[in-house]
């Protein structure tokens, strides 16, 4: 019995197949576009191709994210809050608190021992420290946003970046290249800007977070710029999967599991 | 414009309420849209109003009275109301300030508000508020009286208050020509108590489990019930209301088949949205409590009028200290058995956003969840949908998950 969990989020699209003693099979990233529809084919289709099976094999769907009510034949449509905290406990078990950056929005969870979502704070009404936030910043440096993650290597860490809107920090970026600012100065800022959104909003859940293990996922958790500006600003270490961008489709598969099972 | 409105609206409910398809909120709404017809009309004496306002006494006098906020509501409900907030930034209002005063404002500089043959303004519960009834009062040259409502019930601030509402009473006089009569006072005030009475039992027929309410039925109730105070009409729709919960009570029929209680802080989103139904379709969440939908005075004694209404405007759960509403918000969320609140949190609006951590913290410490939203309530331009529905299916998941 295999389970499939997919989620569609702004920037990609992701897709986990998992057994019934809850391995993963195969596991798929691919970009959402504009065109949610055939990206969710595309990722089924890599999943399903990798896993060696075919789609009547699979015994139950779960998809997330915000294109999950657009996932044909589901189980059900779960949130990515909960998906990501159902996955993030399978992978680092001992999770207490789970800050998941992704394409439009930022979310920090604080998980119960049981791996359900005690409390969660996400964004508000824009979004900046996000995804896209990052793709802004990459496309006026004009470097490639899978680079970033090292640019800021011997950076002096005194540079801040004051704008919080990502159209006025876009400007501010624009400004700091013109007054020839070193790239890794203003990466390094960039990425203190960011932990210092995702810190504030860690902070609305878990007002001490000193102590607790803290796990970061989605597709920004890639970045290990914006991972150490994290960790230096919260003064303990945030773990990251091996995967970080489907950690929200594995908690889709495993929720699809015990659905399949009537666990839940 | 907003007569035609009003009058469709009117016809339409009367209608309905004719073929047999009564219910109270439909007699509710009549009620509205009898207002709106009122105050558009060009026949009455309009007084535009802050929201803690003396209403019976109002009525009494025989004005057509309404907090300016209602209208922000109407335009909100009926879809226009772009237009009149862009009209506001030309006069230097800022994007992040309340909808409803800006869309009020708009309107009346497109020539949309009924002429007022004067203002009452309340100091209470916000000075945004005040600030729009002062730009309605210059640019109609018509006089504003200020009521400043102390922010606790002491002796001396009740009288303090009494005092200014008779002075009110007199102001109108001065203005309109009408003296209050005491007769039609002291039968306004019977109206109130009856209302009073009734509306205390439908609100303890709302703290059922499972609750005779729907998520809809006692939507923006409360605020808007305090316009009616005075009259008949508000006897008859609460005890419409009263009849209709008593007997799905009684007959166990009618109930919503609800998993998941919820408690609607501050006021509702205005206009069309699908979040309401979808907390009663998906989740079988059904909102039993909204803030204001509650009774926080005694009955008015008819020997000490003036002191009782004062009493019951400084009573209200917006005015005083932010610790005071969050006394209120915990009241009602034990009253009501709630699981979870949810808190649109206004734009630009000191109740919604400058009390948020506050009440968080405040219902958190009695083990209710808080979900802030960032909604504008008013403009719908503003609003994203898949992100509001997100954090929204996030909560109820996390609810249910500890049930």
């Amino acid at each position: 019995m295999y389970y499939l969990g997919i989620d569609i989020g702004s920037l990609s699209c992701d897709a986990v197949i998992i057994d019934k003693h809850e391995n993963i099979l195969a596991a798929s990233v691919v970009p959402t576009g504009a065109k949610n529809k055939e990206s969710i084919a595309r990722v089924t289709d890599d999943v399903l191709r990798s896993a060696g099976i075919s789609k009547s094999d699979i015994h139950g769907i779960i998809s997330t994210g915000y294109g999950r009510d657009r996932v044909e034949d589901r189980l059900g449509a779960v949130t990515e809050i909960t998906c990501h905290a159902r996955g993030i406990k399978a992978l680092i078990p001992n999770t207490k608190l789970l800050i998941d950056i992704g394409g439009q929005d930022s979310k920090s969870i604080l998980l119960g021992q049981d791996g359900k979502v005690i409390d969660f704070a996400m964004n508000d009404k824009c979004a900046a420290g996000t995804g896209r936030f990052l793709e802004a910043m990459a496309r006026a440096l004009q470097v490639d946003i899978d680079d970033m993650a090292n640019l800021d290597t011997g950076a002096n860490g005194t540079l801040t970046i004051s704008s919080m809107c990502t159209v006025f920090a876009e400007s501010e970026v624009v400004s700091l290249i013109a007054n020839a600012t070193p790239v890794n100065e203003i990466v390094r800022g960039l990425n203190r800007s960011i932990a210092s959104r995702t810190v504030s909003l860690m902070k609305r859940i878990a007002p001490d977070p000193l102590g607790m293990v803290v796990a970061m996922s989605g597709g920004v958790a890639r970045n290990s710029g914006v991972v150490r500006a994290i960790g230096d600003l919260l003064g303990s270490k945030v773990f990251v999967p091996d995967s970080p961008d489907t950690v929200g489709a594995l908690g889709a598969a495993l929720i699809a599991k015990e659905k399949s099972n009537g666990r839940r | 414009m907003m007569l035609q409105y009003f009058k469709g609206l009117e016809s339409g409910l009367q209608n309905a309420i004719q073929k047999g398809q009564a219910s109270p909120r439909k007699l509710y709404s009549l009620e509205i849209a009898r207002l709106g017809t009122r105050l558009y009309s060009g026949q009455d004496k309009v007084a535009w109003c802050g929201i803690t306002a003396p209403f019976d006494v109002l009525n009494a006098m025989g004005m057509t009275s309404c907090f300016v906020e209602f209208i922000g509501a109407m335009l909100a409900s009926t879809g226009v109301v772009g237009s009149f907030i862009d009209e506001t930034d030309q006069i230097g209002y800022s994007s992040d300030s309340c909808s409803y005063h800006r869309a009020v404002t708009g309107a009346t500089m497109k020539g949309l508000m009924p002429v007022p043959e004067l203002l009452i303004g309340t100091t209470s519960p916000c000075s945004g508020g005040l600030a729009v009834l002062e730009n309605i009062a210059s640019h109609f040259n018509k006089q504003l009286f200020v009521l400043h409502i102390p922010q606790d019930e002491s002796i001396s601030n009740i009288q303090f208050l009494a005092n200014q509402i008779r002075e009110m009473v007199n102001f109108i006089r001065h203005i309109t020509g009408i003296s209050l009569d005491m007769d039609r006072l002291r039968l306004a005030v019977e109206h109130t108590n009856k209302t009073r009475e009734l509306m205390v039992a439908v609100y303890d027929f709302a703290k059922q489990v499972p609750s005779p309410t729907t998520n809809k039925e006692l939507s923006n109730f409360g605020i808007v019930m305090a316009l009616f105070l005075g009259t008949e009409a508000a006897v008859h729709i609460a005890k419409s209301y009263y009849d209709e919960f008593e007997k799905r009570v009684k007959s166990n029929s009618g109930k919503s088949n609800e998993k998941i209680r919820l408690m609607w802080i501050q006021n509702r989103i205005q206009f069309k949205h699908p979040l309401e139904s979808l907390l009663a379709d998906e989740y079988k969440a059904c909102i039993v409590v909204d803030e204001l939908n509650d009774i926080t005075w005694e009955p008015i004694d008819p020997n000490t009028i003036f002191e009782d209404i004062a009493r019951r405007s400084i009573s209200i759960p917006f005015n005083g200290t932010i610790q005071n509403r969050v006394k209120h918000l915990q009241k009602l969320a034990q009253e009501y058995k709630i699981d979870g609140a949810i808190n649109p949190c206004n734009w630009g609006c000191r109740q919604g956003t400058g009390a948020r951590g506050l009440i968080e913290d405040g219902l958190k410490e009695i083990g209710v969840p808080v979900l802030n939203l960032e909604v504008d309530c008013i403009d719908s331009r503003k609003f994203t949908e898949g992100q509001l529905k997100t954090r929204i299916e996030a909560f109820i998941e996390m609810i249910d998950a500890r049930k």
